[in-house]
């Protein structure tokens, strides 16, 4: 029994068909990237799994438990946590009640105390700024507090949608580092990106998406030396 | 003196002028006007809880307005229930009304809002403008419910004078901003503010928008409604047009958006630049150029909306800050 579980899904936005019979699995401890161009569907599979666009036909499992039918806070409690694109932040909140935000739900605000310490531990930028504005904070800092808020839900996967997002090179290799991090302090960890070296660099798996399909899958060493993506994605 | 004993003497002075006024101002017609000064600031800053903190344009606010002034004064004329337990009642009713126009609306987003809001509003102004009876409540449709000045008192929340009802919505006035500002800084706060300015944030890190929306709701309507039974209390009569017209929701919104809404001083410093203009409007110019105050408030709001979009307590925040600043500090310094 794999830890999550999408068995063909089927996802609209009105009447356009995003995804198309898309099925993987995610065990327990891995990194696992999901990968694909402009369009491919890769931020509406998050959605979905997520619960803020609900699958039209398959289904969802987490720990066994089907989720395709909850919604959003309900999926959130049982501890699958998504880090939306773009950051999303509320910008006229300092950066601690931004965080503060995160431990929304009743398993995390139990021991939000705890969590805050170990977030500003994990990213010590956050504790020098917990009382600024997020408006006010760097690209790369900004997307620091979205990870440490989706952080503050205490989630067992956390689904990162393109974290690297508009961020310079050094500030985005800063993040690869620390979703590893993340991972190795026992959360497992989807992770959406274009930036198809870095990604599959610090995951275990990956699965590339094109047109809302499932084109390849297998061990991130083998999709990165795959001529296909070579071509496709890396640009050698 | 430091900076927060400063603070706190200059809310003491606020509060000692607020409740020795009618000491100074003796003639009821102005009396009259600070009534409906506070009463608008009692009723934005309750609207704020929903337009200002959850980030929506609910432009549907008299209906609770009409709610609260209707079930106090049928109850009060046809079963004799002091207004005070009516007022409590019709909050009630506000909560359920409240809640069911919130759990479809609360599903669209701005302009779709505030015109689905506006329907409800006027759909429930008409069907009460067509009903003599509701089962057996005399609502008396168009011609609305005079309420017979009989017995002045307390117990009644009737009086002779104005002075009474001056004092009972100055003390609902600070009740209303002590609860807004304890929410402000609540976790519920919190929630609000971040679904309404990123829902799919909040919504995918489990906060339940929607119900924090409906709670937002809820409290707005039943602190609104109270509102509407000090209205009928006060006037002591009620009709359709007076207590449930468009004219209160909209007006509540402009006062908002040009004080400020979102904040907690907002809503009065928009109560006390707009109402003198309504009244003095009305008063001098109520036969040749009526509605001249709506015209005013629209170029208020667009020269407030492009120079501070943020409302006018932005600025006039900032001016307090400095002079807390210049009077606090300099003392320490010379320490």
């Amino acid at each position: 029994m794999a830890f999550l579980e999408v068995r063909n899904i089927e996802v609209f936005y009105g009447d356009v068909q995003v995804i198309f019979d898309l099925s993987l699995h995610v065990e327990e401890g891995e990194v696992v990237s999901i990968i694909g161009g402009n369009g491919a569907g890769k931020s509406t599979l998050l959605r979905s799994i997520s619960g803020l666009v609900p699958p039209a036909k398959g289904e969802i499992l987490f720990e066994g438990v089907p989720i395709h039918k909850a919604p959003p806070e309900a999926i959130v409690e049982r501890g699958l946590v998504q880090v939306p694109e773009g950051r999303r932040l509320f910008t006229l909140m300092s950066v601690k009640d931004n965080l503060i935000v995160g431990a929304y739900n009743s398993r995390a605000d139990r021991v939000k105390e705890k969590t805050i310490e170990a977030v500003y531990e994990l990213l010590p930028r956050l504790r020098e700024r917990e009382s600024q504005l997020a408006m006010t904070l760097s690209g790369g800092e900004q997307q620091m507090v979205a990870i440490g808020r989706g952080l503050m839900a205490k989630p067992k996967l956390l689904m990162l949608d393109e974290p690297s997002l508009g961020l310079a090179p050094l500030l985005s290799k800063n993040i690869f580092e620390t979703v590893r991090k993340i991972a190795d302090q026992g959360t497992t960890v989807v992770l959406v990106e274009q930036d198809v070296m870095h990604s599959l660099s610090i995951s275990e798996r990956g699965y590339v998406l094109e047109q809302g399909r499932t084109v390849m899958e297998g061990p991130a060493k083998e999709l990165l030396d795959d001529p296909h993506i070579k071509t496709a994605y890396l640009g050698i | 003196m430091t900076r927060e004993k400063l603070q706190s003497l200059s809310l003491v002075l606020i509060g000692v002028i607020a409740f020795g006024l009618p000491l100074l101002v003796r003639s009821p017609t102005y009396l009259h006007i600070l009534v409906l000064l506070f009463l608008y600031a009692y009723l934005t800053t309750s609207w704020n809880l929903v337009g200002g903190f959850a980030g929506v344009l609910p432009l549907g606010h008299s209906t609770f307005v009409g709610i609260g002034a209707y079930t106090s004064t049928v109850l009060a004329l046809q079963y004799g229930v002091s207004p005070w337990i009516g007022m409590i009642i019709g909050g009630g009713l506000a909560v359920i009304v409240g809640v069911l126009i919130g759990l479809p609306t609360f599903k669209m987003r701005g302009a779709y809002f505030a015109l689905a809001t506006i329907a409800f509003a006027e759909g429930i102004r008409v069907m009460v403008e067509n009903i003599e009876y509701l089962g057996p409540f005399k609502l008396n449709g168009p011609r609305g419910l005079q309420i017979p000045p009989l017995n002045t008192g307390l117990a009644n929340f009737m009086f002779a004078e104005k002075e009474p009802y001056y004092y009972i919505i100055l003390v609902m006035l600070i009740a209303v901003l002590a609860l807004t500002y304890f929410i402000s800084r609540s976790k519920l706060g919190y929630y609000l503010s971040a679904g309404g300015e990123e829902p799919e944030a909040a919504m995918a890190l489990g906060v339940n928008v929607a119900r924090c929306k409906l709670i937002a709701m809820a409290m707005s309507s039943f602190l609104t409604a109270l509102a509407g039974t000090f209205w009928a209390q006060f006037t002591l009569f009620i009709h359709p047009k007076s207590v449930m017209s468009l004219d209160i929701s909209f007006e509540i919104a402009f006062i908002a958006l040009i004080g400020g809404r979102g904040s907690i001083a907002g809503p009065v410093l928009g109560a006390i630049i707009l109402r003198p203009v309504s009244d003095l409007c009305r008063i001098y110019f109520g036969d040749k150029l009526p509605g001249l105050h709506l015209i005013i408030f629209g170029v208020l709001l667009i020269v407030v909306m492009i120079f501070q979009p943020r409302g006018l307590q932005e600025p006039l925040t900032k001016l307090y800050n400095r002079f807390l600043d210049r009077f606090a500090a300099q003392p320490d310094r010379i320490r």
